[in-house]
């Protein structure tokens, strides 16, 4: 009996070695964070997981529709910014104002992506820019409700209503199961009918017309999707960081980041972006902590070049340059 | 008021204008958008900020340092980077730029700090007195620095054997291979110039702006709006398109308020890109 169990996990593994290398690596981070005492491993562990989302909502546009939003940070500042002041000025639980900022930053990328939709490559990156820097604008003017630049502090009153916590290891299981959710919409997109659709009209848009994809729609609806979850992002983000500003969440730096991460994990593909997340984030956090103030910014000098060599090099990122001969030398093996 | 106001945007236009007109160029001949565009303004407007401060050189006066200077930059950095992005997926070359300006606006954040620094000039507070109207001497010679280079510009690639190889290039890269132009020299040349007018731009600018890692953003997002008014790639066109950025600029600052002013051109922006991606002027393709 125990060996037909044990064949039939093999051939599972087989089957579908992601999903289930992936659901490995998941419960060896549950019980990891678990065993984590020092305070800093398990912020850049939380950390990383915060970036995972941002990536992960980024890439469902941006890596499985080739929409290259270099504005991203619009969707994940209105979702930072409408679950703090309904949690500041309505005494609104962050859990609501996450949908409630969700469902706004969706409907607001959908329109974006509806009225932007038939621009291509740079052209819809430059309108993204464009849309970031106006809703920086927005959040920097509007001062009676966003306190303008000078940022947004959030009051800290820990409990579950309020999305806050004393111990950082409620945050790391919280961050877990958002990156699980996230990893697995982003893995049932994949291999949905909908996500055909997304690769087939990133790859050849014409194509994907003359086969009546009715692309217009289907931009909307990935842009709609990745504005909605990236919401999640930041809303995740203002709860853990507790201050939010424009200069950070509304700005085209960060919005660049959170593509960065992607393309180095690999784009358009469920796990590049927490492959991304696990090399980036703890790479920045050690430069920053090591460097200290006095080289502010180097570590973004890096990004730099990293970004660099990943373009050149390994364009297609690191996940789909080790995935394809991995999977073809697992399926090759003869199990059972 | 009215006047006035015309006046100092089409003067803030013109100033826009020399850094737009090498974005474009950069597009019309290499298909690439230069996302690291404002970042080579930043370092260039360093320079003059470093040659005055260091050498007491006079700002305008180390234009004619910094512009080769930049030029040379640009050869550099067309010749490592931009060359192979030449005929990339947009992913590619959008990250590719984007990565460079990440390294130089950090690069300088490292080197020189986020203070703001300026460029004092003796000449630098006076104004031209029009009957009504004022006009600050800075403004004014930036403004006739743009025009005398940018109308230096014509000439040059309209006479030059250099000049008709790029507009040929920019025209069909692959007959212009066929006639003997080496494309691959052209486009590190192009980039190289489109640099050195942005060093131009930031000896010009220097004495008016405060100088800051971040400067080159703000005077790029302009540039791109310009360049897609005028239409991507075509020079006049970016020339009227940042005149017309800068007297909307400055009458939103006047009738709605200073804060918002930029809010208005991004809004005109992504306004133009849905329903004239060819630009203002540009033939439906």
């Amino acid at each position: 009996m125990e060996d037909s169990g044990k064949l039939r996990l093999l051939r599972f593994i087989k089957k579908d070695p992601e999903l289930s290398f992936s659901v490995l690596g998941l419960l060896f981070l549950a019980v990891l964070i678990g065993f984590i005492q020092n305070p800093f491993y398990l912020d850049v562990l939380i950390m990383i997981l915060l970036w995972a989302l941002l990536a992960s909502s980024w890439n469902i546009a941006g890596g499985y529709a080739g929409m290259f939003s270099l504005g991203h940070g619009a969707f994940i500042g209105i979702g930072a910014y409408a679950s703090s002041m309904l949690f500041i000025h309505f005494k609104l639980s962050p859990w609501v104002g996450m949908i409630i900022g969700a469902v706004a930053a969706g409907i607001v990328a959908s329109f974006l992506g509806y009225i932007c939709g038939r621009l291509k490559g740079h052209y819809f990156a430059l309108a993204t820019i464009a849309f970031v820097e106006l809703i920086n604008i927005t959040g920097v003017q509007l001062k009676e409700l966003t306190r303008g630049s000078e940022g947004l502090s959030i009051p800290f009153h820990p409990g579950w209503l309020n999305f806050m916590f004393e111990s950082k290891v409620t945050y790391a299981y919280i961050g877990l199961v958002f990156a699980a959710i996230f990893y697995f919409l982003s893995l049932t997109l994949e291999r949905s009918k909908l996500g055909y659709y997304l690769v087939a009209m990133r790859e050849d848009e014409d194509a994907a017309k003359s086969l009546a994809i009715n692309t217009p729609l289907v931009k909307m609806i990935s842009i709609g999707l990745s504005g909605f979850l990236a919401a999640i992002g930041g809303t995740f983000y203002a709860q853990y960081i507790l201050f939010i500003e424009p200069d950070t969440v509304l700005s085209f730096n960060f919005s660049v980041q959170v593509a960065l991460v992607t393309i180095v994990g690999g784009m358009g593909t469920a796990l590049g972006p927490i492959i991304g997340s696990f090399l980036l984030t703890p790479l920045s956090m050690l430069l920053r902590a090591y460097l200290g103030g006095g080289l502010a910014g180097l570590h973004i000098v890096i990004y730099g070049f990293l970004l660099l060599i990943v373009v050149f090099f390994i364009p297609d990122g690191i996940v789909n340059t080790i995935r394809i001969p991995l999977t073809k030398y697992l399926k090759g093996k003869d199990i059972g | 008021m009215i006047l006035q106001l015309f006046i100092s945007g089409i003067l803030l236009g013109g100033v826009y204008a020399l850094v737009s007109i090498g974005l474009t160029l950069i597009f019309g001949v290499l298909d690439v958008v230069n996302f690291a565009h404002g970042e080579f303004l930043m370092i260039g407007m360093y320079t003059v900020f470093w040659l005055c401060t260091l050498l007491h050189m006079d700002p305008y006066l180390s234009l004619l340092l910094v512009a080769p200077l930049l030029f040379f930059m640009g050869l550099f950095v067309g010749r490592t980077v931009i060359r192979q992005t030449i005929g990339a997926p947009s992913s590619v070359q959008i990250f590719a730029t984007v990565g460079v300006s990440l390294i130089l606006t950090n690069g300088a954040l490292v080197l020189w700090k986020a203070d703001f620094r300026s460029v004092t000039t003796t000449y630098g507070s006076g104004a031209l007195a029009l009957g009504p109207i004022f006009i600050g001497y800075p403004q004014l010679i930036s403004f006739i620095g743009a025009i005398v280079f940018s109308a230096m510009l014509f000439p040059f690639l309209r006479y030059t054997y250099i000049g008709k190889a790029i507009r040929a290039t920019a025209q069909d890269r692959r007959a212009a291979m066929l006639m003997g132009i080496d494309i691959q020299k052209i486009y590190v040349f192009t980039f190289g110039i489109g640099i050195a007018l942005v060093g131009i731009a930031s000896a010009l600018l220097a004495p008016i702006y405060s100088i800051y890692p971040s400067v080159g953003s703000q005077f790029v997002l302009v540039a791109y709006v310009a360049v897609v008014l005028g239409g991507l790639g075509n020079i006049p066109g970016a020339i009227l398109g940042s005149i017309i950025i800068g007297i909307t600029e400055t009458f939103s600052g006047f009738f709605i308020s200073p804060g918002w002013r930029q809010a208005i051109y991004y809004a005109v922006f992504i306004l133009v890109l849905i329903f004239r991606p060819q630009g203002l002027f540009g033939q439906k393709q």
